[in-house]
């Protein structure tokens, strides 16, 4: 196996761990500052890349389609997260973390239904503009030249939300209502509004998401279960609501289940869930996460 | 008292004359329930949506006629398996005793079928796997009750071998990787291609399996993964969308220039829906093409309805729900009843005529002796989109496993 070869793989981990952390990232942020297990975030990013689909049709004929498509669809996801949230989320802060999930998992069957009446049962494909349709070669390796943007996507994503939290005011609000909501509410800071906007910005990232992976492949029903699973994974090994957690998990499990598929294809998926399961049994709070939210 | 006897006589003959007409108009108004229970919804969403409008046209035609022997219309009743099989499961039980099926169409996914095949023959309703091919749902654990119109796996795979073996020897191969689905279908035409290319083709090696999941939306390490290794050949054994989204990624990395990808499921479904983007030139297999087929008077005329009712051309899938019914229909002629146990009595061994021609139902496991087809993608100035040049068609008795080999699989099922 040569240096190319390995490099090729890493690239392929590197793509697939930022596709993971950009899913996983709005997860991890609902989860960490509103203590809501949202299981309908996955099927919130399949919304966004049939937004992505929509816009792109109406534009296809520009090359520009594209890259105008992927922030319109973030931007209409994160209405439907709005509205969500304050039709619905708002109403279940206090609930059990199991009728959240069964809540949630509702609004993930309802929202699969809805993109069945809306968007159809076919397959939808984005044609990609002719720039990015031919490999690039970095140290020899081919390399899908729409994955730099992916990849450029995640770490922008990354530091945008670290920035957010640690240099904004409204971050440090943030921030202090995941130790004490009672606390801020005293302040005179209007936490419901905080927590609505929390969750925009969640599904923001996942319509974000959505619109980047419908220009990877075709966009079907059904790909939010298969993705949704590898979130969870993803923000349980970093720890939930800590986003250094969620980049290093995402890394983790991306490039772990590429260099597995190189040497033991068989194995690639269970290694995923092997070491899932150690953390959960060894550090539950995952590599990341402070005890407190165990 | 003679008029008085001779009076009871004729009301009696009035009567019973009545009484006659009226069982004879209930027997003639009986309908046929039929069930399509199919996936609607996950990752067999498209092909069950055009095996749906295959069977309806089939239907309607028939109804046209009076229905059944011309006097039982048939009626769909529809569920949505979701491609689970505890799903389909459920789905079909619900058919079976709220609808009163008496046959149902069922489904995309193999592991569906597998899982339903026991509640048919527990309830005695015939079951018709029309697209969904895993030999299995008709080798081992037989049930009398399920019928296989499709080329099933061992088929399908000693099809491609037959062809692949032909191409190794013509360009020199010596090594090549499988990359084929998760699951039930993909587990066993892949095993079954590997140990018929052995036979085939000795001088090839299998140097890689990757199973990725069915439903996986990122091919990528897969694709470095093979690219690295550098084979002679791929032979993929991927479903419906799992097909679409491997060619997609495996495009931008020049996949297709590089190594050849033989024998890959490219159904009308694909060619269609992938028609600009497509690569021309890859070696595919299709399991009822109806271009295959045009000179067949019942294929054109079905092309024909269909196009003129859906405005696009039949996929595989319609084609076989089209036959599923159609290989039913003169069954119920045989059997001059639509009772169950007499139908599936006729169904069993009898050769049925159909849009890909005359076929028999093979009476050891009720497999259909259907043809694969191998061809060239490439573009046709007849049609929006490329279709398979160069076609090869396998004959059923040609790829079939032998039947020695399936009874040995039930004795040992059965020790």
């Amino acid at each position: 196996m040569t240096f190319t070869n390995l490099f090729s793989q890493f690239l392929s981990g590197l793509t697939y761990g930022m596709m993971l952390f950009l899913v996983a990232s709005g997860l991890s942020l609902i989860f960490g500052v509103m203590n809501i297990l949202n299981f309908a975030h996955a099927t919130l990013w399949l919304i966004g890349a049939y937004f992505c689909y929509s816009f792109w049709s109406l534009m296809q004929d520009y090359t520009f389609a594209l890259w105008v498509s992927i922030p319109l669809a973030a931007l209409a996801c994160a209405g439907v997260g709005w509205v969500t949230e304050v039709v619905l989320i708002k109403r279940i802060y206090k609930r059990e973390l199991h009728e959240q999930l069964l809540i949630t998992y509702a609004l993930a069957l309802i929202f699969a239904d809805a993109i069945k009446i809306i968007w159809g049962p076919t397959d939808r494909l984005i044609v990609r503009p002719p720039i990015i349709q031919k490999p690039v070669f970095i140290f020899g390796a081919p390399f899908d030249s729409y994955f730099i943007f992916v990849i450029l996507t995640g770490f922008a994503v990354a530091i945008g939300l670290w920035w957010f939290l640690k240099y904004t005011r409204y971050g440090h609000i943030v921030k202090a209502a995941v130790y004490s909501r009672e606390m801020v509410g005293a302040l005179g800071i209007p936490v419901p509004r905080i927590y609505t906007w929390v969750f925009t910005l969640g599904i923001f990232i996942a319509g974000l998401a959505g619109g980047v992976q419908s220009a990877i492949g075709s966009v079907t029903l059904g790909m939010d279960t298969a993705i949704v699973i590898q979130a969870f994974c993803v923000v349980v090994i970093g720890g939930f609501g800590s986003l250094a957690g969620t980049f290093a998990g995402s890394l983790i499990v991306g490039e772990v289940f590429s260099f597995a598929i190189l040497y033991w294809p068989d194995g690639a998926m269970v290694l995923i869930f092997v070491i899932t399961a150690l953390i959960l049994i060894i550090r539950p709070w995952g590599l990341f996460g402070t005890p407190l939210r165990a | 008292m003679k008029l008085k006897a001779s009076s009871i006589i004729f009301v009696l003959l009035g009567i019973s004359l009545l009484f006659a007409a009226g069982i004879d108009k209930v027997a003639a108004e009986e309908p046929y329930n039929l069930g399509v229970a199919l996936g609607f919804t996950g990752t067999g969403t498209l092909y069950s949506r055009d095996q749906l409008e295959g069977v309806q046209i089939a239907v309607d035609e028939i109804n046209a006629k009076g229905g059944f022997l011309g006097r039982h219309p048939v009626r769909i009743f529809q569920q949505d398996t979701q491609t689970k099989p505890d799903v389909g499961v459920r789905a079909v039980k619900d058919l079976i005793l709220r609808e009163r099926v008496r046959a149902v169409i069922n489904d995309y996914s193999s592991a569906v079928a597998m899982a339903v095949k026991p509640i048919c023959r527990e309830y005695k309703v015939i079951h018709i796997a029309a697209i969904s091919n895993s030999e299995n749902i008709t080798k081992v654990n037989f049930s009398p009750y399920t019928f296989q119109v499709v080329p099933n796996s061992y088929m399908q795979a000693k099809a491609a071998a037959l062809g692949i073996a032909r191409m190794a020897k013509a360009k020199g191969w010596k090594e090549y990787v499988t990359l084929a689905s998760d699951y039930e279908w993909g587990r066993s035409t892949q095993e079954e291609l590997v140990k018929n290319l052995k036979e085939t083709a000795p001088q090839l090696t299998c140097k890689k399996e990757f199973w990725p999941r069915l439903g996986e939306t990122q091919f990528t390490s897969f694709i470095t993964s093979i690219m690295s290794m550098k084979p002679d050949f791929v032979y993929p054994v991927l479903a419906s969308k799992d097909n679409v989204t491997f060619t997609e990624q495996a495009k931008p990395y020049g996949f297709f220039d590089k190594i050849p990808y033989v024998g890959s499921m490219q159904s009308v479904t694909e060619l269609i829906t992938e028609a600009k983007t497509m690569p021309r030139g890859l070696v595919a297999i299709s399991r009822a093409p109806f271009f295959a087929h045009l000179d067949i008077p019942m294929m054109a005329a079905f092309v024909k309805t269909y196009q003129a009712k859906y405005k696009k051309f039949p996929s595989d899938w319609a084609v076989m729900g089209y036959d599923a019914v159609y290989a039913l229909k003169q069954a119920v002629e045989k059997a001059r009843t639509i009772e169950t146990e007499k139908v599936k009595d006729a169904m069993k061994g009898l050769t049925v005529d159909l849009t890909r021609g005359k076929l028999q139902f093979r009476p050891l496991d009720n497999q259909l002796r259907c043809s694969s087809y191998l061809g060239v993608v490439a573009d046709d100035a007849r049609y929006p989109f490329p279709i398979l040049k160069d076609l090869i068609e396998v004959k059923g008795i040609d790829s079939e496993r032998p039947e020695a080999e399936i009874i040995a699989a039930r004795k040992a099922e059965q020790k």
